[in-house]
């Protein structure tokens, strides 16, 4: 463990991280840990079942790309083949910044090298299902006597304590389970819209990092370990807003209600199409102010000038009528444009933007130099998705500190076990002809 | 509980000045919950999240806002009038006690306080500052208005959230914004990362700094294979009724229990979630032809229609049984199902209370308690996070803070004659 150089300019320099995590949610927290300069070494096994799902899942960086051949150095994009560990676009996106190497865990040499690399290691991170790591004895009981400092991150479900704690769960139960799913719709529908994408195997992995942060923290100043029994339901819960407030002050069950906004007196308050195929924009009129400018800016259709609208308190009452009649106006809108026209007379309204907006055209994104191109050694140089704050002093870097993309599946096998853990070049060939690394 | 397992005091005598509206709210609460004294510097007619419903009373009141209370408990609260000359001094003796100020909201208003803590930090130099924009403090777009719908629209979950297209593929619903504040949360998360980052940069160097969090940013790293799949194949995912956006639409997930409750039921690529489907099939007496040749074959002849089956034997199992029910024997086989529950229906679940997930807060003038959600983890034995106070009524710590900074009795009625506090 070391203490970390300030000239570094890295908030968690000398820091190391045993990431046994895979899919989103492990992953998501020490991806943040890499961006700010922590050396996490993802540890993987070359078995099909041990391979990380998200190596083998599609989109594949198309055939054609290679490790000079990138999108960033002009190949063009295109659906690739399945059957490659080592170009899948969401991994690659999801693992930048980190070292990657194969070891066997149900060999108990991989076992032995294992805790032998807990012994150097500031925290590990795992989201196995529960009980795996005990069954292998590596779990936090075990590992403490190696290393009473170590920082010891587990996410699950549910938690690995609790009534439930042997249920399993993917992003969408723990959304389905805490709530989130019923929260999000549309009142009038029988089926909640629910989440289009694992919403809680993100969140929980932000406050897997704000926790072992404020863990390693603690590590520095006191020597002190930490074993953190992580929660995707609770983490739900914690996302929640007021709904469990409001139905214990008013008794009344919890109410969806689409993208109106129940809580203020802001109306019109919605998405509404525009012209082109499946484009939309939010529009959010906070005062009655802001109405007579979007009126105005209507060119203050008969509709607009309805009494009924001429108040919040009656625009919310005939919301649906409301609602159809601007709909009237924005279809015929393009949607950038609209947006600029009642942004310029202060009315919050934003497109419903794709990710070929986001990616394309966002020219916010573009000025902040949001999205960051890293090379990854099988399929070139591409861009990956960035973090959303600039720190003066310790900036965030995506690459972390291999400068790359995603590692290959045991890339840095030489680098970890010859330099880091002090294998000689005779033992890591025995380990690997044995099954072990 | 084993001190050194738990984080609830980690954070224990960092001080942070909270000055804005509900953009940052989230942020300084989590470093609450972490131990940290947050002293929330409100407007005299209080900070803009008092006026954020719904209200304990059904009518707007800066003391009945419950979105002021679920992202404002452990904090103190101090009415000062920030932006004027005469406060400033009051400002320095509480910025020179500070380790961090968390600066939130429009663009504008935040720009315009921003040069006086440029100064402070300067007498400082271990302070940081932490802004919270909608977009951040440069850029074309770092001064449009925004809510959080419209955050929502502009940083890209909306496109992928909402209900199935019609068999044409048309999109005759809205893209929907998951409700609700996610703009804020996913801000608040990401500030609260910078400022540990920040906290930690500081035990190496002495030194603090300052972080520029864009929720336009924040919004946009939380939208999973949305980008990927368009940066590497110039495809556009679909958004599809309670299931992952995708390429193509998929098999719908959400089924109906004997009891009419919808459930969350589907199969993963895993060949033992099939085998599960068919034992749990087995067990509540389903007739079904999973791992038999037939099927074996079946699935080798016509996928889809092996797909069909499956889904149609899965629906039925959902529909034999009331949804709690289902939702145990389910995961007795290892299958990742759950009913769609209200937010309220995990109050009284044994499993949290269990694992103490609920904050329960004392509500003097309600004369009750309310329980708040408390936490994302455990140590095996308690909370990492402690929420034990109500949020703070306008100004109820003013005079308390004031003279800890050192100001006394005639100062403070000074400042208060001037409407300053």
């Amino acid at each position: 463990m070391g203490n970390g150089n300030p000239k570094s300019g890295r908030a968690l320099d000398g820091v190391r991280v045993l990431d046994l995590t895979w899919l989103q949610v492990g992953p998501q927290a020490t991806r943040l840990l890499a961006t700010f300069g922590a050396q996490v070494i993802r540890i993987e096994w070359r078995e099909r079942r041990a391979v990380d799902f998200l190596r083998y899942t599609p989109p594949y960086a198309p055939d054609h790309a290679r490790a000079d051949g990138g999108r960033v150095q002009g190949v063009t994009r295109g659906r690739g083949s399945p059957g490659n560990y080592d170009r899948g676009a969401y991994f690659n996106n999801t693992n930048p910044g980190k070292y990657g190497i194969t070891l066997n865990l149900n060999h108990s040499k991989g076992r032995d090298l294992l805790r032998r690399m807990v012994r150097d290691a500031n925290a590990i991170c795992e989201n196995f299902s529960p009980g795996q790591m005990d069954k292998w004895e590596l779990g936090y009981e075990e590992l403490r006597k190696i290393n009473p400092g170590i920082i010891y991150l587990q996410t699950t479900g549910l938690g690995k304590a609790g009534t439930y704690k042997d249920y399993v769960s993917y992003g969408p139960t723990a959304q389905a389970f805490s709530g989130l799913t019923f929260l999000s719709g549309l009142p009038e529908q029988d089926h909640p819209a629910g989440w289009g994408y694992s919403y809680l195997d993100h969140s929980p992995g932000y406050f897997g990092a704000i926790l072992l942060m404020a863990a390693i923290r603690r590590q520095r100043l006191t020597g002190a370990g930490c074993y953190l029994d992580m929660s995707q339901c609770e983490t739900g819960l914690m996302l929640s807003g007021t709904s469990l407030l409001e139905h214990q002050v008013t008794g009344q069950p919890t109410a969806r209600y689409g993208n109106r906004m129940p809580f203020m007196a802001w109306s019109p308050h919605g998405a509404y199409r525009c012209s082109g195929e499946d484009n939309w924009i939010a529009i959010s009129v906070q005062s009655d102010e802001q109405w007579r400018a979007l009126t105005d800016e209507m060119g203050s259709p008969p509709w607009a000038l309805d009494p009924r609208f001429a108040t919040a308190a009656g625009r919310r009452q005939h919301e649906n009528d409301l609602d159809h009649d601007l709909t009237g106006f924005t279809a015929g809108c393009d949607r950038y444009d609209l947006m600029n026209r009642l942004q310029a007379r202060g009315i919050p309204a934003g497109v419903v933007q794709k990710a070929s907006d986001r990616f394309d055209h966002d020219p916010q994104l573009k000025a902040r130099a949001y999205y960051v191109d890293l090379p990854q050694s099988e399929i070139g140089t591409w861009p990956v998705e960035g973090f959303p704050a600039k720190l003066s002093r310790s900036p965030a870097e995506v690459g972390g500190m291999t400068g790359r993309a995603a590692p290959k599946l045991g890339e840095d096998n030489a680098f970890v076990y010859g330099e880091l853990v002090g294998l000689s070049a005779a033992e890591m060939s025995a380990l690997a002809e044995e099954g072990v690394i | 509980m084993n001190r050194d397992y738990n984080l609830r005091a980690s954070l224990n005598g960092l001080r942070v000045l909270e000055i804005g509206d509900q953009l940052g709210d989230y942020a300084a609460l989590l470093l609450s919950g972490l131990g940290a004294q947050v002293i929330k510097i409100e407007p005299r007619d209080g900070a803009g999240s008092r006026r954020v419903g719904p209200f304990a009373g059904g009518v707007p009141d800066p003391e009945q806002s419950l979105f002021f209370w679920r992202y404002n408990l452990n904090k103190q609260s101090v009415t000062l009038d920030v932006d004027h000359l005469d406060a400033q001094p009051a400002l320095c003796a509480l910025a020179a006690r500070a380790d961090l100020v968390l600066l939130s909201g429009e663009f504008e208003v935040v720009a315009r306080r921003l040069p006086l803590w440029r100064r402070l930090a300067q007498d400082n130099p271990r302070l940081i500052v932490c802004t919270i924009t909608p977009f951040g403090l440069d850029g074309p777009w770092r001064a449009l208005k925004a809510t959080d719908l419209v955050q929502m629209a502009l940083g890209g979950i909306m496109a992928v959230c909402g209900y199935d297209p019609d068999r044409e593929g048309f999109y005759d619903t809205p893209p929907i914004a998951p409700a609700m504040w996610h703009s804020y949360h996913l801000g608040g998360e990401y500030a609260a990362i910078a400022i540990m980052a920040a906290l930690n940069f500081r035990e190496l160097s002495g030194e603090g700094q300052f972080i520029d969090v864009s929720i336009h940013e924040a919004v946009n790293t939380c939208t999973e294979v949305a980008i990927p799949t368009y940066v590497y194949t110039g495809e556009i995912v679909k958004r599809q009724t309670a299931r992952h956006a995708a390429t193509v639409i998929t098999h719908a997930r959400l089924s109906e229990s004997a009891d009419h409750v919808l459930m969350l039921a589907n199969l993963s690529p895993f060949e033992r979630e099939l085998r599960a489907l068919g034992e749990l099939a087995d067990r509540v007496g389903i007739p079904h032809v999973l791992g038999t040749p037939e099927f074996k074959q079946l699935e080798k002849d016509d996928r889809v229609a092996a797909a069909i089956y499956r889904n149609d034997l899965l629906m039925e199992v959902v529909a034999s049984l009331p949804a709690d029910e289902i939702f145990h024997r389910a995961q007795a086989q290892g299958l990742a199902w759950s009913p769609i529950r209200r937010p309220e229906d995990n109050l009284g679940d044994p499993h949290f209370a269990a694992r103490g997930s609920f904050a329960t807060i004392n509500h003097a003038e309600l004369g009750r308690d309310l329980r708040y959600p408390g936490t994302v983890a455990s140590d095996g034995e308690a909370p990492h996070f402690c929420f034990d106070r109500r949020a703070p009524r306008l100004g109820e710590h003013t005079d308390l803070v004031l003279r800890h900074a050192g100001f006394g009795e005639e100062e403070i009625a000074t400042l208060r004659e001037r409407n300053l506090i």
